[in-house]
């Protein structure tokens, strides 16, 4: 929702203006909250948005979907009093008002005749690019599915719009080359040697298999390829009136949710563990469950039924043990007979991702797979640096961009050693 | 890691007094220019000048007491209006003259100003002698502290008394062969013109209007002590902040269209409008105290950004297109328009609180009727258009006055 110019004025009052915010800290890419909430306080609302675009290069976007609870509002100090200030709406309202009004115009980045790729347009490559292009540089961005990554492709356009993700790449995209086309292995050498740096953000991109029978069959979707289709398709997608999500993350959320944006008269989430378990924010699954979603926790998919098509799912009951996995959470065992089935339309497979982009293999990796870097986002590879989703698993968009941002530092410092 | 910047800073500079100044917004003499540190950064981070807290002659005895602070605190706005029982600075003019040299030597684009408040003329003449040779860009004279007095009437500022103030501001004028000089009045006077022809008759370059407002903050109901308490006794306060603001801004257009002198405003400004509306009645420059005492000297970012934005907004080439811009459109009661106006109020936002409807019922004209709806109307009939409905509601542009044509 977006505020009324007198919803974020009062609300703006509320804010204490505390002197090195934690609110400010807690921000990933630390923009300056109490001065923007100051200047929407004043009336100077394009000086707010220009403080917040200043430090986010994906601004509408977050000030739509970014997590607050988890970052800024949970720490404001206003909550100690009564409740927390609604900073990402304010953010919203600032950015939006800007973005409606025509970008404000920016400086001149004098050019310092070096050029630099960043290969993926999501947040983290566009963070990237942004800040390499504040820093003079010459940036080729590389992408097969356009400028805007999981928000552009996978995020539920409920969620975020295509005018939303439009207010920021419009602007975000007159600052770089942006070349359509995936990077394979030998495109990757090839721009390995025609620029001096080279950022990867490839995020993940490919879907976790359950490894049960039946997944292969007709109407079992990996759940990129489920909000994927989607998103193209609108109100035009069919998945059928009985969709089952399988995972308990934030994207099985979402999929659940566009199942019902879609009309699915039955939507069940299966999680092996149970709501205390789930990895998600809880707006989300809040969202979820008023929506009717439902949900059956402590189950596991064992075999997904069907001849040709999908027809249902055959779960067992888990219950939770003693021993924790290197997350900090209980073990789901199986309970012997327990088995039931749930009729489904059409299975969702939300169980996790893995880096799609095939030249990673160049890479030295993490245990779990992603790319390994230092704290200066530098690769194996020397000059290459990397960050976002392919070098720690699934996080959020303003923590791509903030890697994004600090990596393009990193390689405007490598160079400059060089020179 | 500091963000780059990406956006252009629009130029905000222009000359006032002979002088360069960076952007309309100094620091008032007040505790945050007393101390050298503090200037300092109030510079780095952007004020384009101080004027330093009022100094006095070697030997001059300031008496302070504590605690000197004290709010008016109305409807959850703690600082809506802030006491303060302080007096000048207890830094003497020795000390003053070195900060003076030390922040010209090291911010020589800012504007370094100095108070000064003494008795004697040898004395004001001294302080100005020595302000001038440490280098300082120009002199303010408190006729005007509010608590205590170093004039020829106790109790009584310098510039309640016409002659004093006249006579007062030519031995600094005097005194002063190479800066502008101007006298900061009080607006605790019958006639606040006739002061300000004083001061211009004395030959000054300009006038600071005004200071802080004689008060009494407020007494404590249970123990009847009245604020600031000091073991049991108080006084009377000098208040200052956003409750100030509108006598302030008749003050400066008060002394704008009678009399032909250049203005430096201070007393309520807090943000970057309030600085607009104090230029558009004629300030040439605008001092920011209470503000900072509240938030700090980083108000300057929005103050200059909110300024930035608004001359783009309204395509003004410069600052001094706001100069004046307000006042020819004051004039006398007499001289304004008769008109036939009414209420109406706009029932699509209405949120039916039915405020307008009490206020006009005991305390306009019964003019406003209540329906089954909740959503009140106007009665053509009774209202005289007095605007207080629009005042009322808490719904911005619900409630409008409207022009009736004539007949
Ligand atoms: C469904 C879903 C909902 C989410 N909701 C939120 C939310 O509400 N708020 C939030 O903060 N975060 C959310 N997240 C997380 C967030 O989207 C990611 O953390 C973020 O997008 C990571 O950015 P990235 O740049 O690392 O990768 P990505 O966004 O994945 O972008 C990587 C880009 O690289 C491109 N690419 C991959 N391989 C190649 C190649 N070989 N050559 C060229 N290009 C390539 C891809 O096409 C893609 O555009 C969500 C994630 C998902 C999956
Ligand atoms: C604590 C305090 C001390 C002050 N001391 C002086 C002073 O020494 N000399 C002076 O001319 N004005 C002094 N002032 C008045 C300020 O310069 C200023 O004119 C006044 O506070 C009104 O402006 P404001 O509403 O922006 O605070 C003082 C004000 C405060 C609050």
């Amino acid at each position: 929702m977006l505020l009324t110019p007198q919803q974020a004025v009062t609300e703006s009052q509320r804010c204490l203006y505390c002197f090195d915010a934690p609110c400010t800290q807690a921000c990933p890419v630390h923009i300056d909250i109490p001065k923007f909430i100051s200047m929407i306080k004043s009336g100077n609302v394009i000086g707010a948005a220009k403080v917040v675009k200043s430090s986010h290069a994906l601004a509408n976007v977050c000030g739509k979907v970014c997590p607050e609870e988890i970052f800024c509002q949970s720490v404001c100090n206003r909550a100690k009093q009564d409740t927390p200030i609604h900073i990402r709406e304010l953010h919203f309202f600032a950015t939006q008002h800007e973005a409606k009004n025509g970008f404000a115009s920016l400086r001149e980045f004098p050019k310092n005749g070096k050029k630099a790729a960043v290969i993926g347009a999501g947040p983290s490559g566009l963070g990237c690019a942004f800040e390499l292009s504040k820093l003079g540089y010459d940036v080729h961005v590389y992408d097969a599915k356009g400028l805007g990554g999981v928000p552009k492709n996978s995020i539920p356009a409920f969620r975020l719009s295509e005018e939303e993700l439009g207010s920021d790449v419009d602007l975000l995209a007159r600052h770089f080359h942006f070349h359509e086309t995936s990077v394979d292995s030998e495109a990757f050498a090839r721009i390995r040697q025609q620029h001096e740096a080279t950022f990867i953000g490839v995020g993940l991109g490919l879907d976790k298999r359950l490894g049960i029978t039946g997944e292969d069959l007709k109407g079992v979707y990996p759940v990129l390829e489920f909000l994927e289709r989607a998103k193209e398709n609108g109100s035009r997608s069919n998945f059928g009136s009985r969709v089952v999500i399988v995972g308990g993350g934030n994207v099985s959320l979402d999929a659940a949710a566009t199942a019902k944006h879609l009309g699915a008269k039955e939507v069940t989430l299966v999680y092996r563990r149970s709501e205390m378990e789930m990895k998600v924010w809880k707006s989300e699954l809040l969202e979820a469950k008023k929506l009717g979603v439902q949900m059956q926790f402590l189950a596991q998919p064992m075999q997904i039924l069907g001849e040709e098509r999908v027809r249902g799912i055959r779960c067992r009951r888990t219950r939770l043990s003693e021993k924790v996995d290197s997350t900090g959470r209980p073990v789901p065992v199986e309970v012997p007979n327990s088995d039931f089935v749930l009729d489904a339309d059409a299975v969702v497979v939300a169980i996790g991702q893995q880096i799609h982009a095939e030249f990673v293999h160049f890479f030295e990796r993490t245990k779990q797979g992603f790319i390994k870097v230092d704290e200066a986002f530098q690769t194996s590879l020397p000059g290459i640096f990397a960050g976002g989703d392919a070098i720690a698993g699934e996080g959020t968009i303003v923590q791509a961009v903030a890697q994004g941002k600090q990596a393009a530092h990193s390689m405007h410092e490598y160079l400059k050693d060089r020179n | 890691m500091t963000d780059i910047d990406i956006y252009p800073t629009r130029d905000l500079s222009y000359d006032f007094l002979g002088l360069r100044f960076e952007s309309p917004f100094i620091l008032a003499a007040a505790p945050s220019t007393d101390n050298l540190e503090m200037v300092r950064r109030a510079f780095q981070m952007g004020w384009a000048g101080a004027i330093l807290k009022t100094t006095s002659i070697e030997g001059t005895r300031v008496d302070l007491a504590y605690p000197m602070m004290s709010t008016f605190n109305h409807d959850g706005k703690k600082l809506f209006g802030m006491g303060n029982i302080d007096l000048i600075s207890e830094h003497h003019i020795d000390n003053v003259e070195y900060n003076v040299r030390m922040l010209k030597k090291e911010f020589p684009e800012k504007i370094v100003a100095a108070s000064i408040m003494a008795g004697r003329k040898e004395d004001w003449q001294r302080l100005v002698e020595r302000l001038e040779a440490a280098g300082v860009d120009f002199i303010e004279c408190s006729f005007s502290c509010p608590q205590g007095n170093i004039g020829e009437d106790p109790g009584k500022m310098l510039a309640q008394s016409i002659p004093a103030t006249e006579l007062t501001a030519r031995w600094v004028k005097e005194a002063a062969k190479r800066v502008p000089v101007s006298i900061k009045i009080t607006p605790h006077v019958t006639d606040i013109v006739e002061v300000a022809k004083a001061v211009k008759r004395s030959g000054a370059d300009a006038l600071t209007a005004s200071n802080s407002l004689q008060a009494l903050m407020g007494i404590d109901i249970r123990t009847f002590v009245p604020y600031p308490q000091l073991n049991g006794r108080s006084t009377y306060s000098g208040m200052t902040g956003p409750a100030i603001k509108p006598i302030t801004l008749k003050t400066i257009s008060e002394i704008a269209r009678n009399v032909d002198i250049p203005i430096l405003g201070t007393g309520g400004a807090s943000t970057w409008s309030d600085a607009v509306e104090f230029m558009a009645v004629g300030a040439g420059v605008v001092q920011f105290c209470t503000a900072v005492m509240h938030h700090g000297f980083r108000i300057i970012d929005d103050l200059k950004s909110g300024m930035s934005q608004y001359l783009d907004e309204m395509q003004f080439g410069s600052m001094k297109d706001i100069w004046r811009k307000a006042l020819p459109h004051l004039v006398t009661h007499d001289e304004l328009p008769r008109r036939t106006v009414r209420s109406h109020i706009n029932d699509p936002l209405c949120i039916e609180c039915e405020a307008c409807y009490v206020a006009c019922r005991d305390g306009g004209h019964m003019a406003i009727d209540r329906r089954p709806t909740r959503i009140p109307v106007v009665s053509e009939d009774r209202c005289v258009g007095c605007g207080l409905c629009e005042y009322v509601c808490p719904v911005e542009g619900c409630i409008e006055m409207r022009v009736q044509p004539m007949n």
